[in-house]
């Protein structure tokens, strides 16, 4: 099995190289959500470089912290990092969206790697609740990451889990919200604002930070110091991101959210990443 | 009816710590014994239900196996996309318990009745849809409903009727429909399921009619379908919910296909309740009181009679 880590002298995880695997699966399906999950690259590069833990590298090992993509629009992000753990092969990126292969464009949890099946939104969250009293009540030390958009917030059932969580002290759930400030039709203020989410949290009984979504080293600090404080709170971390990050063209340009790739953008896009030769 | 319920799920949890009682602050009473004999299993979540059924998908995929209790207005139907979504497209052991279905909530409006709940339940893929009628059936549906680790969702309407059964069922098997009385093979043979069984009892006896239940109506099975056609001159179905999508259709759907009759179904016509009444003033509302059926199956029968007289 081809994997971009089995190569000893490249760091896994790597955001510019992760954005680039979004790009080929992007260009080879010619679809859309480029910029949805361009938001969550350096969050998953923190979750699974020093976070999530998985027994032996097997995506379903009974004993593995759970991350639930609650906002199923962000999935090539994840597909990136299965294809850094070797569970995604280079032909899962190149035939993405070719007719009867497995990855949807939204996350699907009959895929080893994926936990959740989402995309309609506020269902993830919910899920990732259960799975947490779950764990509490099995007595294991397993943690639970569910990552949310900020758009989703606008759908009720996230409150309903919120409220929950509180209630029964999920100190093992982590809500990260990828506050990129957009959702489908415009910016999260302009649609429906959500006033100051630290605040409501808070009031909903989290042990809450905000942090630069992008900054690896504050996120990874932000992750460690959450679960390290209020042991009987359940955490959530406000990651202030921008939508489209990494490529300029694509920076908090809400078209991104529906933009296909052609040809010129694909290779402009490659090689603002660094890159320069083209896989395909 | 009820007590065979809570008694059913007290047994099963009592057996398997891994069963959990899920509700959304509804069953007071209800589950009393539930409380005091497995308190560390009972969950009120709070009133949210997408939430809870959300919920319930998550603690099964760590290996417990919820029972999610809601009233049938909200459990299945408020939360059909988490039902879908959440549960049955994973293929996930919870089973969905909605009671009060039909126009158990007579008084309280459109708000709790739940009129359309099995055909909204049917068509979800892996989904099985059950209707016990009385305490006998509702026994052998919790362990049936235990058994299948699957999604199951479970129907329960109008509960105190009485039974119609007289001995305990063994064991449900998968879509097979339960014979309960025997009758003329010249006239059209009954099928009815959940509350309506035990008019339909009435009926089948004052004129002389065979009667099955079906207790499962999801899946439902062909040839027991096709055997009842065989066995009479057309069917009839009766039941405390649409016309549209329920066990009439889904008996039409099979007889249709495989062993074409006449079918007449009795259920809930397309409209909401619009007064306010006890259950039995509200089944004449719609044209199912015992009088009204009893009528209905009757013209029925007469008008098979001379079809099979003018084709002679």
């Amino acid at each position: 099995m081809t994997s971009a880590i089995s190569e000893s002298s490249i760091t896994p995880f790597d955001p510019a190289r992760m954005r680039r695997t979004v790009l080929e699966m992007a260009y080879a399906g010619s679809t859309v959500h480029i910029a949805c999950a361009f938001s969550i690259i350096e969050l998953l590069t923190v979750l699974y470089r020093h976070h999530l833990r998985y027994p032996g590298n097997d995506p379903r090992a009974e004993g593995r912290d759970y991350l639930v993509l609650s906002k199923g629009h962000g999935v090539m992000a994840q597909y990136a990092c299965m294809h850094e753990l070797g569970w995604l092969e280079d032909s899962h990126i190149q035939n993405y969206f070719k007719d009867g292969t497995d990855l949807k464009g939204l996350s699907d949890s009959r895929v080893a790697g994926l936990e959740v099946t989402s995309g309609s939104l506020g269902h993830g969250f919910s899920v990732g609740v259960g799975i947490a009293l779950g764990l509490k009540r099995k007595g294991t030390d397993q943690k639970v990451f569910a990552i949310v958009g900020d758009g989703e917030l606008n759908e009720g059932p996230i409150w309903e889990g919120a409220l929950v969580a509180a209630h029964h002290r999920l100190n093992n759930l982590m809500l990260i919200v990828d506050k990129n400030g957009f959702q489908a039709m415009g910016t999260t203020d302009d649609v429906l604002a959500l006033g100051d989410l630290q605040a409501k949290f808070s009031s909903f009984g989290f042990e809450t930070l905000e942090v630069d979504g992008h900054d690896e080293a504050a996120i990874d600090a932000a992750i460690r110091q959450l679960w390290d404080t209020c042991p009987t709170k359940p955490k959530a971390l406000l990651a202030r991101t921008v939508k489209g990050k990494g490529v300029s063209f694509m920076e908090a340009v809400n078209l991104w959210h529906y933009t296909r790739l052609d040809p010129q953008s694909f290779a402009e896009a490659v090689r603002e990443l660094g890159f320069t030769a083209v896989s395909k | 009816m009820r007590e065979a319920f809570s008694n059913a799920l007290v047994r099963l949890a009592i057996a398997d710590s891994k069963v959990l009682l899920l509700t959304g602050d509804h069953g007071y009473s209800l589950f009393d014994e539930f409380r005091k004999s497995c308190p560390d299993q009972y969950i009120n979540v709070g009133i949210a239900e997408q939430n809870m059924v959300g919920m319930a998908a998550g603690l099964a995929r760590v290996g417990f196996r919820p029972f999610v209790y809601g009233l049938a207005a909200f459990i299945p139907i408020r939360t059909v996309e988490q039902i879908k979504l959440d549960i049955a497209h994973d293929d996930l052991p919870v089973v969905l318990l909605g009671d009060g279905a039909g126009f158990v909530y007579s008084h309280l409006g459109t708000s709790h009745q739940s009129t359309e709940d099995i055909a909204c339940t049917r068509a979800i893929p892996r989904l099985q849809v059950l209707s016990p009628a009385d305490r006998f059936e509702m026994t052998a549906a919790m362990d049936y409903a235990y058994a299948t680790v699957g999604p199951v969702y479970l129907r329960m309407g109008k509960a105190d009727l009485g039974d119609v059964h007289t001995e305990p069922i063994h064991s449900l098997q998968p879509g097979r429909l339960l014979k309960i009385r025997d009758g003329r093979c010249d006239r059209p043979g009954l099928i009815s399921t959940g509350s309506m069984l035990r008019a339909a009892l009435d009926i089948a006896i004052s004129l002389d009619l065979m009667l099955w239940s079906a207790p499962m109506l999801k899946p439902l099975d062909v040839d027991d379908v096709r055997a009842a056609v065989q066995a009479t001159n057309g069917l009839v179905t009766l039941e405390e919910h649409s016309m549209l999508g329920g066990l009439g259709a889904a008996i039409s759907e099979i007889t249709s296909e495989h062993q074409p009759t006449r079918v007449l179904r009795i259920g809930v016509p397309d409209r909401f309740s619009e007064h306010c009444g006890t259950h039995a003033y509200l089944l004449r509302e719609h044209g199912l009181d015992i009088d009204s059926v009893r009528d209905r199956v009757g013209a029925f029968c007469q008008m098979l009679a001379s079809n099979s007289i003018a084709l002679a």
